[in-house]
């Protein structure tokens, strides 16, 4: 029997071998960055030639990468960092973000009488661009809208909601975390992007915000000189460096067919299982499927535990939370029977195959 | 037949096609320079001709080479281009789809015959050419100012259809003209005059002055990284070292305030002739402008220069500040530039600097004491290090 499948890629990822062996060599490099001695030197040059690169693959420019611990702080970041600068001013998001960047939202609305606008995606699972731009207010100063969503994998289209932006002063940024490693990118949409290493198969607490360099933010923490002084604290020099590595890795497989076939594979496998409903549509990035099945989500993850196979239900950050989730319930699913299913190249067509065999199991066993 | 790939780029000379004895020398060097600059390539070759150089992509990106060329100087332009049989039928063809691909709206073709014994004439084979692509695209011939020139050259053995020519960097290629001294501080001027120099066909070798404790090890890895720059136009760089700091410790000793930076520079000059006499140099160039600071006013620059015994080069004497800077931009010098680290002379910087000096004043200083061994230890103790290009000077295996 098949054991310890891991269909569970948008929650975290494996970390690469490669990553993982460069990683621990450059633990042991523990000279501060920022120190004037050779050591901390090297490990300065290091670090700002991975921000190059990082740059170079994204096609901006260094000083436009500020590393962060990941996604979820360059959210934070974002919102907190610009409010701050803005208060009482107006923000457009849409009902489905990550919670980083809702739970942001809240607390600035809280405490700096921020106002939010929360635009409902369509019943396809995008945001409309027409619906943002009616949203727009004279003292909206910004936008954000994620590039793909976390728990049903729909893509929305930047480009369309920058053109309905026009020439607003407001400025656009996107929680692009789902995105990156799985479809192109294109950073000239945006003013300013988040990003994590742990979802493109790179270290836990390492990720980094894109913001265009003309752009003035307030800092989420202060302290030194460190990213341009805007995000103080000694550097993760270790995760900083190997990023570009665990870019340039990630970005090597986007193109990979496999995950097509994986995907119709797995499509053409739920649709003949009894009960299924398929949930994503082919607006989506192709390794995430989102399903209902006739069994309630934890008791289903639960009982595919047990078989060895690692699935969620709705987005793992709010796991453990009884609130329904925001995303399917904007696109009216029922969210207590919903599964997430997301491979990658690590899995096999033997690993969706048991996959498969299971799910039937149960649902026949359990119905 | 829907797409095309180019076969070859065909490099032109620049200046040197107007020099007749050397031309020889000159091929032979720039070739030697397009070989080094793609020796990432090893699946291409290179095809010698009295008037240009081809090399064969044999299935290398043309963007890539092309890419790598803009920094080759003595090019003055290039032409991808494809290679048809000896055959009219083949050419044409090929010419369609080549003005198919871009959004073009005129052409005009330009034929030249190297072989005359070719049955059809210069004209003929334009009218043959322009003929079939009018019958069978919509765009329009232009013989004045058409979107794209074609090129047709016949051979004895075979066609070449070629793009339009784009424009390449031009000068001498690197190295024809003999070796000059740079004085490479770490500012925006001298990678900037460096690189004016090896486009008139001068090899570059840099000189460096450290004051270590009082400079940091970033500030000279901060010259390396702009010299490793300049290895995109000159693949191999020496850079020379020299430990400044006693002397420069001296100067300020013996010395008024007011003429430190005037004796200081002057110190450089005479190091810089010791350089050139050890490495068989005989031209000093740096990035000096009229004026910029109180050191290249005209009196400074005269006072400062007079020391030396070999012929100084300041190819920006007469360039702004903001063209200086657009330059550097455009060889990619000024983002390194403009990191924040002490130099030799940022540090001791006298508030009262003479905007003009007298030479009788710099000799009485220079009186009060004995320098000249000085000059012979900094030298003596001089490290030269090797830039190539390519070398990242990191830990690549990170990456």
């Amino acid at each position: 029997m098949a054991s310890n499948i891991y269909l569970d890629n948008v929650s975290t990822t494996k970390v690469d071998d490669e990553v993982l062996a460069t990683y621990t060599k450059l633990l042991n490099d523990y000279y501060n960055s920022d120190a004037l001695y050779d050591g901390g030197v090297t490990v300065f040059r290091h670090q700002e030639h991975s921000r190059k690169l990082i740059a170079d693959m994204l096609g901006v420019k260094s000083n436009e990468i500020i590393f962060t611990s990941g996604a979820s702080e360059a959210n934070n970041f974002v919102i907190k960092g610009l409010s701050l600068m803005h208060p009482k001013g107006h923000i457009i998001t849409s009902y489905y973000e990550h919670s980083s960047v809702i739970e942001a939202l809240k607390q600035v609305e809280r405490t700096l009488g921020i106002d939010v606008t929360y635009i409902k995606p369509q019943s396809d699972g995008t945001i409309d661009p027409m619906d943002v731009k009616r949203a727009l207010r004279d003292d909206t100063f910004l936008v954000t809208i994620m590039k793909v969503n976390n728990e049903i994998g729909t893509i929305n289209d930047l480009k369309a909601i920058r053109d309905a932006l026009g020439g607003h002063k407001a400025l656009f940024h996107s929680d692009m975390t789902q995105a990156l490693g799985k479809i192109k990118i294109d950073l000239s949409d945006v003013d300013m992007a988040s990003f994590s290493a742990h979802k493109i198969h790179g270290v836990k607490g390492s990720g980094f915000m894109y913001k265009k360099a003309h752009i003035k933010i307030e800092p989420l923490i202060s302290a030194g000189q460190q990213e341009f002084h805007l995000r103080g604290g000694t550097s993760n020099s270790p995760a900083n460096i190997v990023l570009a590595k665990t870019l340039r890795l990630a970005l090597e497989k986007v193109d990979d067919k496999r995950i097509d076939e994986y995907h119709d594979y797995l499509i053409n496998g739920l649709k003949a299982i009894k009960g299924v409903v398929i949930n994503s549509n082919d607006k989506g990035i192709k390794s995430l499927i989102n399903i209902s099945t006739p069994i309630k989500t934890e008791p289903m993850i639960n009982a595919l535990n047990l078989k060895g196979i690692m699935v969620s239900g709705k987005s793992t950050c709010g796991s453990k939370e009884n609130e329904p989730s925001r995303t399917l319930e904007a696109m009216h699913i029922d969210s207590d029977h919903a599964l997430r299913i997301s491979f990658d190249l690590n899995n096999t067509k033997e690993d969706l195959a048991y996959f498969l065999e299971c799910l039937k199991e149960i649902i026949e066993k359990y119905e | 037949m829907n797409d095309i790939k180019y076969d070859y780029i065909l490099c032109r000379f620049g200046e040197l096609t107007t020099k007749g004895k050397n031309r020889k020398d000159f091929i032979d060097r720039l070739f030697q320079n397009i070989k080094k600059r793609l020796k990432d390539y090893p699946l291409l070759s290179y095809e010698k001709q009295h008037d240009a150089i081809i090399i064969h992509l044999n299935g290398i990106d043309h963007d890539t080479v092309c890419d790598k060329l803009k920094t080759v100087y003595g090019l003055s332009n290039y032409s991808g281009a494809i290679r048809c049989a000896r055959d009219l039928d083949d050419v044409k063809a090929k010419a369609l789809v080549l003005i198919k691909k871009h959004p073009y709206k005129t052409f005009k073709v330009n034929a030249r015959r190297q072989d005359k014994s070719y049955p059809l004439n210069s004209d003929m084979i334009n009218r043959e050419i322009a003929g079939h692509i009018l019958r069978n695209s919509d765009v329009k011939v232009d013989v004045h100012h058409p979107d794209i020139m074609l090129y047709v050259i016949v051979k004895n053995d075979r066609i070449y259809l070629m793009d339009e020519k784009i424009q390449a960097a031009g000068g001498y290629p690197v190295g024809i003209n003999g070796k000059t001294l740079v004085m490479m501080s770490g500012g925006i001027d001298s990678p900037v005059a460096a690189s004016m120099m090896m486009k008139r066909g001068m090899k570059v070798e840099c000189l460096h002055f450290a004051s270590m404790p009082y400079t940091s090890k970033q500030a000279l890895d901060k010259v390396l990284d702009l010299v490793k720059i300049l290895t995109d136009f000159q693949d191999e760089i020496k850079v020379h070292i020299i430990p400044f700091t006693d002397l420069q410790v001296k100067i300020y000793e013996h010395t008024d305030t007011s003429y430190a930076i005037t004796i200081l520079r002057r110190m450089m000059y005479r190091i810089a002739d010791e350089v050139c006499r050890r490495r068989h140099i005989k031209m000093i160039a740096n990035g000096e402008s009229l004026g910029q600071v109180a050191s290249q006013t005209p009196e400074s620059l005269s006072v400062i220069g007079g020391v030396s015994e070999n012929l100084i080069i300041r190819p920006l004497a007469c360039l702004d500040k903001i063209e200086i800077i657009d330059m550097a931009k455009k060889i990619g010098t000024y983002e390194t530039s403009i990191l924040p680290f002490e130099d030799c002379c940022t540090i001791f910087a006298p508030k009262d600097p003479v905007t003009k000096p007298h030479a009788d004043k710099c000799e009485y200083y220079e009186s009060k004491f004995d320098w000249a061994p000085y000059i012979k230890e900094c030298v003596d103790k001089m490290e030269t290090i090797v830039i190539k290009n390519g070398d990242t000077r990191l830990e690549e295996d990170l990456f």
